[in-house]
C-alpha cells in the first residue's frame, strides 16, 4: 500500500515519518526543512506500507514547485491514502489543507500532530466532532512522545476504504455566515496576475469552512502554561532587544568557532605528528628512490594530516552551531531582524536561511534556496553563495593561511563584505523584484540535542567521504607538478601577475586551481614563500570566486547550465576585481 | 485601514486582500484569510517587518506586503 503524507509546512511531517518507520530523516524547527520528497516503509503483520513524504504546502490548488511535486505524487504513484499531518494548535489554518485534500476523494487519516503543545498552551480538541465534520478518522499524535503511534499502526491496518465518509460540516455550516459572495475573483478580468494565483469563491468558501469547523471543536482552558521557553520568545520577538541579543548570538558563535579552532590546532597535531613521520618514513623506505617516492612520501601524510587539523574543527564547530540554530527556530529569528538588511540586496528575508546555512556547507544551502519567493531571488542567492559565503571548510583554510603567512584577517573580512554589498546591490537593480517577505515563525524550543548529535554526524559525514579523498588525491597531483616543475611554467607569468595582482606567479597558480576547490588552497599556498601582503591578496582572491564541484553539480540541477555559467563567469570577474582593486588599495 | 497602518499592541479582523498581487494567494493561505483575526506583535524599525500573531501562530510580514491586507480594527 502506499500512503503519502501531505501537510503544511513545519507541521513535523518528518518527525511523523521517523517515528513511524525509525528512519532518520533530518528534522529542524523551521518551515521548509525538507524541501524534497523522502520515502520509507513499514512492515505490518499483514502488509507492507510505502511512506512518501512530501514539502511542506499551504494548499494544494496553488501554483509552485512544491505543489507540482505533489500533484506528480498523487498522479503517478495512486496512493491509496492520505495521511494529512496538522499542527493541533494551528487547526485554523491547517484544516483549510484538509479540506482541500478531502475534496481529491482519496481516503484519509488526519493526525493531530504536536498535540502536547496544543495541550500546554490550552487548547481543548474535540476529536469525535472533528471526525465526524471531516469524514476521517482524527488521532491526537505526539511524534516527539510518540502518543497516538499505536492506534495509528492499527489504523494503517485496517481497509482504508473503510475510514472515510464523506465529510458532513453542512449541518453544522449556516451559509449566511460565508463572506464570499462580497470577496469572490471577478474572473480575473481585471487582474495582471495569472488566473491560477487569484483567489476563487471555492478558496473562501474552504477558508470559512476551516474556520468555523475550528471553532466548533476547539475549547480553550482559561489557564495557560507558561514557561521560560515562552517569556524567551517574547523577548527575542522584541524588535530592538531582540535584534541585539541574535546580534551577540553570532558574534558569540564566530567567536567560540575561531577560539575553537585556535585551540584544538595543537593537541590534533600532536597526536597527528608521530603519525606524519610514521606515514613518511614507512613511504620512502618503501618505494624505490626517485620523483614518485619524492611525491607520495610527502604528499600522502600531508593530503591526511592537513584535513584533520585545519579543516576538521571547523567543520564540527560550524556543524554543531548550525545544528543548534535550527532546532532552537531561532533561525528565521534572523530573517525577521535582518529583513531591512536583506532588502538592501534586493532579497527578501528568507534569504538568511540558505545564506547561513552556507556557513556549514554551500550545497544544501542551495537546495535550501527554494524558500526564495521568485527566480530573480533565487539567481540573487545562489550568486551569493557561490561568490561569497565561505562554508565551514574554507573558514578553517582562510584561519590556517592566515595565521601561516600572518595575513591580515581585516582586509579578508572587510573585502568580503565590501564584494557582498556590491554584487548584491548590483544584482538587485539588474533584474526585475517584487518584495515579498511572509514567512511563519515557529515556536522556540530546547534544541533536542539527540536530535543536534544527529545532524553534527551527518554533516561531518561530507569530512571523510568528499574532504579527505578528494584532499588527498589532488594533494598527489599538485605535489607531482610541483616536483615535475609544471609550476615553474608559469614563471614567466611573474611580472604579469606581479603588477596586476601584486602576487609571485606561484601564489597566482594556487588562486587558479583552488577557485573550484577553496580547501585546497593550504595545500599550493602554504608551500609558497609568500609575504603577509601577497598572503591577503591570495587568501582574498581564493575566498571570493568559484563554486565548488558539488555546489556546481546542484546549482545545474536547481536552475540550470545557463544560470551557472553567468555565476561562473561573475565569480572569476569578481575573483580578479578584488586582487586587483586590493593591489591598487594596500600599501605597499 | 490597511495592516501597514495598525500599530504594536492592536488588534483587527481580516477584510480582505488587495487583488491584482502575485502574493494574494500567499496570505490567504498562510492565514490572512477574511474573518481571520489579527493582533500586531511588533513592529521593527526602519520600515522593518511586522510581527504578527494569527490564530496560535505567528507570522512576519514585510511592510510591503503589508499593504496588501485590509484590515478593521477591533476597539479596545
Amino acid at each position: 500500500m502506499t500512503v503519502v503524507m501531505i501537510g503544511n509546512p513545519n507541521v513535523g511531517k518528518s518527525l511523523v515519518l521517523n517515528r513511524l518507520t525509525g528512519s532518520n530523516f533530518i528534522v529542524s524547527n523551521y518551515a521548509g526543512t525538507s524541501l524534497e520528497v523522502s520515502e520509507a516503509t513499514i512492515n505490518l503483520p499483514n502488509r507492507k506500507i510505502r511512506i512518501i513524504d512530501t514539502p511542506g504546502i499551504y494548499s494544494i490548488f496553488s501554483i509552485g514547485q512544491d505543489q507540482q511535486i505533489i500533484k506528480d505524487i498523487l498522479e503517478q504513484e495512486k496512493p491509496e491514502l492520505i495521511l494529512n499531518v496538522l499542527d493541533a494548535s494551528n487547526l485554523e489554518r491547517n484544516l483549510m489543507l484538509s479540506f482541500e485534500l478531502k475534496q481529491l476523494g482519496i481516503p484519509m487519516i488526519v493526525l493531530l500532530n504536536q498535540i502536547d503543545r496544543a495541550r500546554r498552551i490550552g487548547l481543548e480538541i474535540q476529536r469525535e466532532r472533528l471526525e465526524k465534520i471531516l469524514g476521517a478518522p482524527v488521532l491526537f499524535f505526539s511524534a516527539v512522545a510518540g502518543e497516538g503511534l499505536m492506534e495509528l499502526m492499527q489504523m494503517l491496518q485496517l481497509d482504508s476504504l473503510q475510514l472515510n465518509r464523506p465529510s458532513s460540516i453542512e449541518p453544522y455550516l449556516e451559509y449566511e455566515n460565508c463572506q464570499e459572495c462580497s470577496l469572490q475573483c471577478t474572473g480575473c478580468t481585471g487582474c495582471s496576475i495569472g488566473s491560477e494565483s487569484c483567489l476563487g469563491s471555492d478558496d473562501f468558501r474552504r477558508a470559512e469552512i476551516a474556520r468555523y469547523t475550528a471553532q466548533l471543536v476547539l475549547h480553550r482552558q482559561s489557564k495557560v502554561q507558561r514557561y521560560w521557553i515562552d517569556k524567551a520568545e517574547k523577548v527575542l520577538d522584541q524588535p530592538i532587544l531582540g535584534t541585539i541579543i541574535l546580534l551577540i548570538f553570532v558574534f558569540l558563535s564566530f567567536f567560540l568557532l575561531l577560539k575553537f579552532i585556535e585551540l584544538s590546532e595543537g593537541p590534533i597535531s600532536a597526536i597527528l605528528n608521530p603519525v606524519n613521520i610514521f606515514i613518511e618514513n614507512f613511504l620512502a623506505s618503501l618505494l624505490p628512490d626517485g620523483m614518485i617516492n619524492n611525491i607520495l612520501s610527502k604528499a600522502i601524510p600531508e593530503g591526511l594530516i592537513i584535513p584533520f587539523t585545519i579543516i576538521m574543527p571547523a567543520m564540527l564547530m560550524v556543524s554543531f552551531l548550525m545544528s543548534v540554530l535550527e532546532d532552537t527556530g531561532i533561525l528565521p529569528r534572523y530573517s525577521v531582524a535582518l529583513e531591512r538588511v536583506g532588502r538592501l540586496f534586493g532579497v527578501s528575508g528568507q534569504a538568511v536561511i540558505p545564506l547561513s546555512l552556507g556557513f556549514g556547507c554551500r550545497t544544501p544551502a542551495i537546495l535550501a534556496t527554494r524558500l526564495m519567493p521568485t527566480m530573480a531571488e533565487r539567481f540573487i542567492v545562489i550568486t551569493i553563495l557561490s561568490i561569497v559565503i565561505p562554508c565551514a571548510a574554507t573558514i578553517g583554510v582562510m584561519a590556517a593561511v592566515i595565521t601561516a603567512f600572518d595575513a591580515s584577517l581585516l582586509v579578508l573580512l572587510t573585502t568580503m563584505l565590501a564584494v557582498l554589498v556590491i554584487l548584491g546591490f548590483l544584482l538587485s537593480r539588474s533584474m526585475p523584484r517584487e518584495e515579498v517577505f511572509v514567512y511563519e515563525l515557529p515556536p522556540l524550543r530546547i534544541p533536542d540535542w539527540g536530535n543536534v548529535w544527529k545532524k553534527v554526524r551527518m554533516r561531518f559525514a561530507g569530512f571523510f567521504s568528499e574532504v579527505l579523498p578528494l584532499l588527498l588525491v589532488m594533494n598527489i597531483i599538485i605535489r607531482g607538478l610541483m616536483e615535475s616543475g609544471f609550476f615553474e611554467l608559469f614563471y614567466t607569468m611573474e611580472g604579469f601577475t606581479r603588477s596586476i595582482f601584486g602576487i609571485p606567479s606561484d601564489a597566482f597558480v594556487a588562486v587558479l586551481v583552488t577557485m573550484f576547490q577553496r580547501y585546497l588552497a593550504p595545500l599550493v599556498l602554504l608551500n609558497a614563500s609568500l609575504t603577509p601582503r601577497e598572503a591577503t591578496i591570495a587568501i582574498s582572491m581564493i575566498s571570493l570566486s568559484l563554486p565548488c564541484l558539488p555546489v556546481m553539480v546542484m546549482t545545474v540541477r536547481e536552475i540550470g547550465a545557463k544560470g551557472l555559467v553567468k555565476i561562473l563567469a561573475l565569480g572569476f570577474i569578481t575573483s580578479f576585481v578584488v586582487g586587483a582593486t586590493l593591489n591598487l588599495i594596500l600599501p605597499g | 485601514m490597511y495592516l501597514k497602518d495598525m500599530k504594536t499592541g492592536q488588534s483587527g479582523v481580516v477584510v480582505g486582500i488587495k487583488k491584482g498581487h502575485a502574493s494574494e494567494r500567499r496570505l490567504f493561505e498562510i492565514g490572512l484569510v477574511p474573518g481571520a483575526r489579527v493582533e500586531v506583535l511588533s513592529r521593527h524599525p526602519f520600515k522593518g517587518p511586522l510581527l504578527l500573531q494569527v490564530g496560535n501562530c505567528r507570522l512576519a510580514l514585510g511592510q510591503g506586503i503589508a499593504t496588501m491586507v485590509e484590515v478593521e480594527l477591533i476597539p479596545g
